[in-house]
């Protein structure tokens, strides 16, 4: 029978670790909140070190706690990442999303900085400040910067944070052996969609919605070894799901991968979500990672990026690319259900839509159906926010899992 | 009919196909030897990209597989204004390059908005009256397509 409304508010009957209050994905204040407890203290992917090859290359990333950020490689070799910001009237430094500039100057007044940060040059510094100011004093913001776990790069605008290895501690074990071999990035877009990041991340956290994925239930759930498939959790919020062989050649047009990838079984598929919004996605023989970055409650960038192996020739990364389009990429068939899927949440939940609650109750032995890897997210988001998500009204302090 | 116009009109018609869903009338327009590229320049990681890539029947499988997935079923609207016809001299092929702009119109409601914009740059083979595209190549300066969509531009 259908519900009324004192029956449609009235709190699952499953433990509240079970399910969130779906004002968690639409309250602005609760997403500003967000900026400051998580995105502002954790390391977050902002690019790929084969993104910025030679010394003075440059990338910009809009970080997901609000800050705009410079990545660039000096000629010591080291990438540093600063605030886009000129410390002279506010401007933006560096405009392109990519590039090589060996000082890097302010169009508006031509203040100079160098690949350190250092400001090198103050246009008519002398005539204008006198001895009032000094270069030393209008250096750059730097910002916490190290490259690993495949060869991202990682930033952390929390000058006290803990180190990049503590953070992913074991999570990436899985991955160990894949992504020792120097890679590249062969794809790169963003989708902007109006939804919450978490439901992107949620949807990487659960594979119980392969039945929205024709290909997913043609090459694998109907597949052997498909239900072993396990989800396994780690410190701070991360959490991994094992591999099974895919058939691929069970969809019409597709066909057994050949190229594979180095430490996967072939057909093979792991997959690793970091809190709070990044994924490693080795699927046979690509390797996709998601950064998102949330801009409001209700509206996310998500950055996709498809990777092979440095060492590829033409005809094994043309492989790569032609898998990868398969299923991802803008006109792939998986990406967009999946993309839809998060619309469409984005629509039913938002604020004033009387939406309530979001059940992520699956139980089966941690395996590919259950909603474990939701569950575990969710632990350390109420430790970090210091609230609980399936009552998030209430403010207090929340022990780890 | 002149070959220039012959040209046009095959150009128009594989748009009109697409718009109307009417994939078997789109492969009718495609040589055997037909591909078929999506792809665009990528100023972030500074590489040209393929994102669609197929033959005649890879082409014919796509459109058959993608009634079994989900899709946005939003209609797409392409609007092609060919710029230029090139003819080889010995008058076998000719090199037509296109502008495009794609509209999408949302089911609920009938909001158009201008969904990508880019170029095609196609090889058409000439045959006494007859024209079929053999290469298409869709240069895309939009990168930014939101949930993506399932059916090719
Ligand atoms: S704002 Fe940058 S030099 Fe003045
Ligand atoms: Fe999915």
């Amino acid at each position: 029978m259908s519900r009324n409304s004192a029956q449609w508010h009235a709190k699952p009957n499953l433990p509240e670790t079970h399910y969130v209050d779906s004002s968690i994905y639409t309250s602005e204040e609760f997403f500003r909140e967000e900026q400051e407890k998580i995105f502002n203290k954790v390391w977050i992917i902002a690019c790929h070190e084969s993104e910025v090859p030679n010394a003075y290359d440059y990338r910009t990333f809009q970080h997901p706690g609000g800050e705009n950020l410079i990545i660039v490689r000096g000629d010591d070799q080291k990438v540093r990442a600063f605030y886009n910001i000129c410390p002279h009237r506010g401007n933006t430094i560096l405009y392109d999303p990519s590039g090589n500039a060996k000082n890097m100057t302010c169009i508006f007044h031509s203040w100079s900085f160098d690949t350190k940060g250092n400001c090198v040059d103050i246009t008519r510094g002398t005539e204008g400040y006198q001895n009032r100011i000094d270069k030393q004093d209008v250096c750059l913001r730097e910002v916490k910067c190290d490259t690993g776990y495949g060869g991202f790069i990682w930033v952390n605008v929390d000058d006290e944070s803990m180190s990049l290895k503590e953070y992913i501690g074991d999570a990436l074990g899985l991955l160990d052996e894949c992504i020792q071999p120097e890679m590249e990035v062969f794809h790169y877009h963003k989708a902007i969609v109006n939804t919450n990041y978490k439901l992107w991340h949620d949807t990487n956290s659960e594979f119980y919605h392969d039945f929205l994925h024709y290909f997913n239930r043609i090459t694998g759930m109907i597949q052997p070894g498909y239900y072993d498939r396990k989800y396994e959790g780690y410190k701070y919020g991360h959490a991994s799901v094992g591999s099974m062989e895919v058939q691929y050649d069970k969809y019409a047009g597709s066909q057994k991968r050949g190229v594979g990838w180095p430490g996967l079984g072939p057909g093979g598929w792991i997959l690793i979500d970091l809190f709070p919004g990044m994924t490693y996605n080795l699927r046979t023989s690509v390797l996709r990672l998601d950064t998102a970055i949330p801009l409001g409650a209700n509206k996310v960038a998500i950055e996709f990026r498809g990777l092979g192996l440095k060492s590829d020739t033409p005809e094994q990364r043309a492989e790569r690319i032609r898998d990868h389009n398969t299923i991802w990429g803008p006109f792939g068939r998986n990406l967009h259900e999946d993309l839809l899927a998060v619309h469409g949440q984005g629509i039913a939940m938002r604020e004033g839509t009387d939406s309530k609650w979001v059940i992520q109750g699956r139980e089966e032995s941690s395996t590919i159906h259950d909603e474990v890897g939701m569950r575990h997210f969710y632990a350390e988001w109420s430790r970090r926010m210091g609230r609980k998500a399936s009552a998030p009204q209430e403010q207090g302090k929340i022990e780890a899992a | 009919m002149n070959s220039h116009e012959a040209v046009e009109r095959l150009i128009y018609k594989s748009a009109l196909a697409l718009d109307e869903k009417n994939f078997d009338g789109y492969l009718e327009l495609c040589d055997g030897a037909f591909t078929y590229t999506i792809c665009t320049y990528s100023p972030e990681i500074r590489k040209d990209m393929i994102w669609l890539q197929h033959d005649k029947e890879g082409m014919k499988t796509l459109f058959k597989n993608l009634p079994r997935h989900n899709s946005d079923h939003s209609p797409l609207t392409r609007h092609v204004t060919v710029y230029t016809v090139d003819q080889k001299d010995d008058g076998t092929e000719a090199e037509v390059v296109s502008g495009l702009q794609v509209y999408k119109t949302a089911l609920d409601g009938g909001a158009t908005s201008l969904y990508a914009v880019g170029k095609i740059y196609d090889t058409v083979k000439l045959s006494g009256d007859s024209v079929s595209l053999v290469k298409r190549n869709i240069r895309l300066d939009t990168r930014e397509l939101g949930i993506g969509h399932h059916v090719p531009f």
